[in-house]
């Protein structure tokens, strides 16, 4: 393993309540056409832009409200409204649609290009977007992008592969996942009251000759990870702090604690 | 008309006598059809889909793998809302509860105990995953027979934390002379392995028409397809480029050849639940 190689620092400072200021934690939101996650509306009043690919639209209208029953529905559709909404629009309901065009959102619709999935469009416009800055990279959340038909999952988890220097995150209730390149050592911090114990490294699309960590339960030492063989799942996060080194690029995964479901 | 016959020629040099390896659905079809191929079921701990019943009832053998015990008592009866919930906890009564028993509730477990369910406490061996030891349980079993295999479904492996879907998706590939399908309420997932030419035989009133190729586990050189919208002809595969997603059935018999596992994926469709309920 190199010495030379570069760290890439993994945090969620984005599940903290408050989010600090500094330019790595600021982050572009992407709703696609899942159940919303009970933490929705957090990662949504500190994003700097909020996308609903497609029906993800139909999950904000319908299900944010439920996140504050004791509020009037239509207030929180007009506080929770998002910046954008991009897709090939087969999915968004017309009312919905109507709505959000009414109160001034930006709708980009997209159904003449069948080749790229609503993720992939999605991520296209934040790349472009003039929020997005060399000196200011936004890192990309996406809820939504798990479960369901998994041909979508598979094609999800393959958009991290494709766009590998964009920080993207895929979110749901029970965990997250994100890429870690085998062109970086990584160091990833852990949130202990918000995510864990359970953890894993997946070597979903080639496998890898040699891995190498610390901080898990069970670290592995230029260990062999194939499909067919050993694949790290339900390991364990030690403490705050894991590293990991490979000549893979792997997908890492922990689980999100469930919390006190108040609003933030 | 030169290009598809250099590209027959060069299939050819490459998997000379490859044996065909047939997958049929026939475990979806309703009450009354006959299922041509014998299966046991595991229930895995999330949501029942919506066609455990008629799984259940063809079954040769019914296991839970821990906490799927608890989705059994606490969700078919869900599925008969006009009928006594413990009537219908007796009718669907697993052959085998087996697993780590760290997620299985005290009162599910003493209800299929009382019944006569056959509970495998393996909390020791901290090894291997819930749908691991329900598979080894399988293959040793005596319905399990070299002459006639039980082929494997599995409710509940997909969802919920991703470790643990990875965990079972390698489950297929660590298993690949075993036939285990994964099945959620929106999905089948089966492995293709490259040492096989590969016919699917779709019933297009259960499924698709969404499907999928997923080089999951390493690329794949060479992917040749016939029945899909977006046919694959000697086609690379890779994460981080071309994965066939938001695929198509076009007809009712896929084929596939590889030079690499490859996971298959086919959307199950919405049915009538009164139809599938119905047991023959």
């Amino acid at each position: 393993m190199s010495s030379m190689e570069e760290v890439m620092i993994h945090s969620s400072s984005f599940l903290l309540p408050s989010i600090p200021a500094d330019k790595a934690s600021a982050y572009a939101i992407v709703v696609l056409n899942q159940n919303l996650p009970r933490f929705t509306p957090l990662l949504w009043e500190h994003a700097k832009l909020r996308l609903c690919a497609d029906g993800g639209a139909n999950r904000i209208y319908d299900e944010l409200p439920l996140f504050f029953p004791h509020e009037d529905a239509l207030l929180i559709r007009n506080r929770y409204k998002p910046d954008v909404i991009k897709g090939d629009m087969d999915s968004i309901r017309p009312d919905v649609l109507n709505f959000y065009v009414s109160l001034g959102t930006k709708v980009i619709d997209e159904s003449h290009d069948q080749d790229t999935t609503d993720l992939d469009k999605c991520i296209l416009f934040i790349r472009d977007s003039t929020l997005n800055q060399e000196s200011c990279r936004l890192q990309i959340l996406a809820t939504g992008a798990l479960g369901g038909r998994f041909d979508h999952e598979a094609g999800n988890l393959n958009v991290l592969y494709r766009y590998p220097d964009t920080r993207i995150i895929l979110l749901s209730d029970d965990c997250l996942i994100q890429l870690l390149p085998k062109t970086h050592r990584h160091e990833i911090r852990v949130q202990p009251s918000l995510q864990g114990p359970h953890c894993g490294l997946i070597p979903i699309g080639a496998p890898s000759a040699k891995t190498t960590t610390t901080g898990l339960q069970w670290d592995l030492n230029n260990t062999e990870m194939r499909f067919g063989g050993l694949v790290s799942t339900s390991n364990m996060v030690k403490g705050e702090k894991i590293t990991v080194e490979s000549d893979s690029d792997l997908l890492w995964t922990i689980s999100i604690k469930k919390q006190d479901s108040t609003r933030p």
